[in-house]
């Protein structure tokens, strides 16, 4: 009767659909870094980028980037929650074809049409392109966002379905009564259900406030007479693009639950702690895009501090259950460590420590003097590179698991290790130094951190290179295969 | 039962067709837009709901999972939403009626043959393309630096405006936290058939 | 599903998106004064031979401008808002218009659909903004039938304001030397306004 219990006749095996996404992630995530590879080169002075085209590159590793980051941690999300929850794998490949006709938009709007107002398309840029891009090739940009919208949401609304059907309500799935103490936390829903349902909440909150701001940039695009207050766009987008790209984290997470208690060889207990502390980020995850618009004057003072508040919060209640459970998870459990249990641990250890300079720039005082410098960038790649890809990974290596090559994995580990610690401390100290963001051109006094952070970025993107052509190597059997256990 | 209905539906059109309480409901945009226009749809749903044993087969397998009456709904709904349509609605009596007969027939009577037939999940995508889309034409409403519509004032377009943008939060907040605590009302699931179940199972989800 | 399916769609659609496409012109125009602006410039319509009277008094109809293209704008002379910014346009018309030969060619006339504005109030009108009968004109219908045809043949909406007043369209409309309604221009600079209007009624 419903499209999830036709699809489940139908003969796509989920495993193969989860690898199809890792597939085209790891694809997608290695131009991507190549792209931003290009930028960093390009402000070093070692190759030569016209500032258009660095506007172009820079717009599309952005959305190239956060689209990537939402479609690999979903299928974490997806791999494990289907474990728990009837879903649809027809709906969880629509998404993957729907991200698929948004990329190919975006590229083109970006390569072919010259689009380049950052992938944050704040209103009214992209109707204002100096000659640089046409109405065209914004609308094509704008398109290509809401296609992938749309497949996020489907997949969203097939896994709220699927938790509904099983829990009741999405409260229940979230731990609720026992956040607060009205049930015993060992028979709370699994950690996979309870960060779903924190993902989709979120997600499909952002995504409806983004498909109105699309809506409403694409009617001015063509109707220019149709304007919109350009502060109220700036926080409808912010809504959408801080969720869409936070709520990544919390998906891909759920390896860290699954993956580092198989290898451990001990469950991952749950408690009211665990709980509350993802209720806590649920609301937190929605209410915080303020830090964003800390630099708005304009914006009324109380929703800038409770930004500054809140972003100091804001991720702490499931790091801290995350990183204190991971350690009891692996102190002294024996673990013997493979290149997949040190993807998902170092992704931990990213978040936490990426998390840092995000509370110093959320912070009004410091925000006003940081959030235009290298400083933002060292923050979400710290946060990004070094924790959710880590964790996606980890996740990566775990599907496909061929002990015998454990040593080209490690190889591909540590330059992926040092390589983005390199990377993301030249951004940082940039930072601190004052060294603008979203500059083309660079002056001399900034080359040396351009050129450092270029060297860490060619040894982490070689790494990466490493980890996911084993991925490829490892694929075939890994679809046909169970999930390993240890 | 069916023919009360049915004579209660034809009732309330006449009712609604009668100039004066016509003119007063078109004489303002939000009553225009947020009371006129949903109330020809819902007596299109009670229609539906009367009709539903008599659907011709064809149609019930023609319309596969609602997919056809649900594009009809959005066409139709889009079409009374444009400002041009309007102005003639307000200026022409012939353009009037037309309204006054296709928003019942041709989008209420298939929303409520066509929902039912939905899966859950197209009935969750369709009400996840109606709020942001409600939201956004508010916006722009609000936004439009002239009048829009010629037979209304500047301050009732900005009035439809949020009204819109409130109609969209109430919407997507009550969907949100019907689908938290779980609230699925009893009568949607045991008797869809009763008017109005459709509105309420859909913001079950399930 | 069923073979009727595909059809069924099919039909909804192209009848639907049909239905859409016709009411917009093509996708083109969501307001009714985008639809009449664009039909005015596909195909120029004639005007009514209505009998008009002065600030001056004196009687005309738009028939007598043949030869000569006038810009034409509809106000009330009450208005404190946009008939005034009109006022100003129109003043500041005349004065670009004063310098080439080719622009003098242009004739203005303003129209008031208020009923309460008499000769006097006309003529105060233009005072305020230095409008001098023939080449500009500050009218009112002669009569009830003579207003209904003006308005219906420019597509005028006239209605009140909830203060005593009026909201109408702001437009300027242009007729061309052979009488017929040429095109609707939206209100805008002084400057631009009779460079679009110099390109329809005077090419």
């Amino acid at each position: 009767m419903t499209i999830a219990a036709t699809a489940g006749r139908t003969a796509i095996n989920p495993r193969a659909a989860v690898l199809a996404y890792l597939a085209v992630s790891g694809i997608v995530l290695l131009l991507m870094m190549l792209l931003g590879l290009t930028m960093r080169l390009a402000q070093a002075q070692w190759i030569d980028v016209s500032p258009d085209f660095f506007y172009v590159v820079m717009t599309m590793h952005g959305a190239g980037m956060v689209g990537i980051a939402g479609l690999c941690s979903a299928a974490v999300m997806w791999h494990f929650v289907r474990r728990h929850v009837p879903v649809s794998t027809a709906v969880f490949l629509t998404n993957l074809v729907f991200f698929l006709i948004g990329a190919v938009l975006i590229l083109g709007a970006g390569f072919i049409g010259g689009f380049g107002a950052a992938w944050t398309f704040l209103f009214p840029l992209p109707a204002h392109s100096g000659g640089l891009w046409s109405v065209n090739a914004a609308a094509a940009y704008l398109v290509g966002l809401i296609f992938i919208g749309v497949g996020f949401l489907l997949l969203h609304l097939d896994i709220a379905r699927g938790i509904l059907s099983v829990y009741g309500g999405l409260g229940a799935a979230l731990g609720v009564k026992q956040a607060f103490g009205l049930a015993h936390g060992e028979e709370g829903p699994p950690p996979a259900v309870t960060a779903s349902t924190m993902a989709l909440i979120a997600n499909i909150l952002g995504i409806l406030v983004g498909a109105a701001v699309l809506i409403i940039s694409l009617v001015n695009l063509y109707v220019p007479s149709f304007t919109f207050n350009a502060l109220a766009a700036k926080n409808l987008i912010y809504y959408f693009g801080h969720t869409f790209i936070n709520v990544t984290i919390y998906m891909a997470v759920i390896a860290v639950y699954e993956i580092l208690p198989i290898y451990a060889h001990r469950a991952w207990k749950t408690n009211w702690a665990f709980y509350l502390a993802w209720v806590l980020s649920t609301v937190f995850v929605l209410t915080v895009y303020t830090h964003h618009l800390l630099m708005d004057f304009a914006m009324p003072t109380w929703t800038l501090v409770a930004g500054q508040v809140i972003s100091w919060l804001s991720g702490l209640p499931v790091l801290l259950v995350t990183a204190f459970g991971t350690l009891t998870v692996v102190y002294r459990s024996g673990l013997r460590w493979n290149p997949a249990a040190a993807l998902v641990f170092l992704g931990v250890a990213g978040w936490a420590i990426g998390v840092i300079p995000a509370i110093a720039d959320g912070t009004i005082a410091v925000n006003s003097v940081m959030h235009n410098t290298q400083w933002v960038p060292g923050h979400f790649h710290t946060y990004l590179l070094l924790g959710m890809v880590a964790m996606v990974l980890g996740f990566m290596t775990y599907l496909t698991n061929p002990q015998s090559r454990y040593g080209v994995a490690w190889l591909g580990y540590w330059l992926y290790l040092l390589g983005g610690v390199v990377f993301v401390l030249a951004f940082l100290s940039a930072g601190s130094a004052s060294v603008p963001r979203r500059y083309a051109v660079h002056v001399a006094q900034w080359l040396p951190y351009d050129r450092i952070g270029s060297i860490g970025a060619a040894c982490a993107i070689a790494g990466v290179l490493i980890l996911i052509v084993r991925f490829f190597v490892g694929m075939r059997t890994a679809a046909s295969a169970q999930d390993p256990s240890g | 039962m069916n023919a009360r209905l049915l004579a209660a539906a034809t009732g309330s059109w006449l009712v609604l067709w009668l100039p004066p309480i016509r003119h007063t409901l078109e004489s303002d945009m939000v009553l225009h837009m947020a009371v006129q226009v949903p109330l020809l749809i819902m007596l299109g749903v009670l229609v539906a709901v009367v009709a539903r044993d008599r659907e011709p087969r064809w149609l019930a397998d023609a319309d596969w999972l609602g997919i056809p009456g649900i594009v009809a709904v959005v066409l139709g709904t889009s079409f009374w939403m444009l400002p041009r349509a309007l102005d003639q609605a307000v200026s022409d009596p012939w353009a009037d009626l037309i309204k006054f007969l296709s928003l019942p027939l041709l989008v209420g009577v298939p929303l409520g043959l066509s929902w039912r037939r939905m899966p859950p999940l197209g009935r969750a995508f369709i009400w996840a393309n109606f709020i942001p889309k409600l939201g956004a034409i508010g916006g722009l409403y609000l936004g439009a630096p002239t009048r829009l519509c010629a037979y209304y004032r500047l301050d009732q377009q900005e009035l439809a405006g949020w009204t819109l943008i409130a109609i969209a939060v109430a919407l997507g907040m009550t969907w949100f936290f019907a689908a938290f605590v779980g609230w699925t009302p009893s009568c949607a699931k045991q008797s869809p058939r009763r008017s109005g179940g459709f509105l309420i199972a859909a913001v079950g989800g399930n | 599903m069923t073979r009727g399916f595909p059809v069924l769609l099919a039909f909804v659609l192209s009848i639907g998106i049909g239905t859409l496409a016709f009411e917009t012109d093509g996708f083109r125009v969501v307001t009714s004064a985008g639809a009449r602006q664009l039909s005015i410039e596909r195909a120029p319509q004639g005007v009514p031979d209505a009998q008009l009277v002065d600030q001056d008094g004196t009687p005309f109809t738009l028939a007598d401008y043949k030869g000569r293209p006038v810009l034409i704008d509809f106000i009330y002379t009450r208005c404190p808002t946009i008939c005034t910014a009109l006022g100003d346009d129109f003043a500041r018309l005349r004065q670009l218009m004063g310098g080439t030969r080719a622009h003098a060619a242009i004739d203005l006339l303003s129209i008031s659909f208020d009923p309460t504005d008499n000769r006097a109030a006309l003529r105060l009108y233009g005072d305020r903004f230095g409008a001098k009968a023939p080449r500009w004109r500050i009218a009112a219908a002669a009569d009830q039938r003579a207003r209904a045809a003006l308005l219906h043949s420019f597509g005028v909406v006239v209605i009140p304001d909830g203060l005593g007043g009026f909201i109408h369209n702001d437009a300027v409309y242009v007729v061309d030397a052979q009488g017929r309604l040429a095109r609707i221009l939206d209100s805008d600079a002084p400057d631009r306004l009779l460079a679009a209007a110099v390109q329809v009624a005077a090419p």
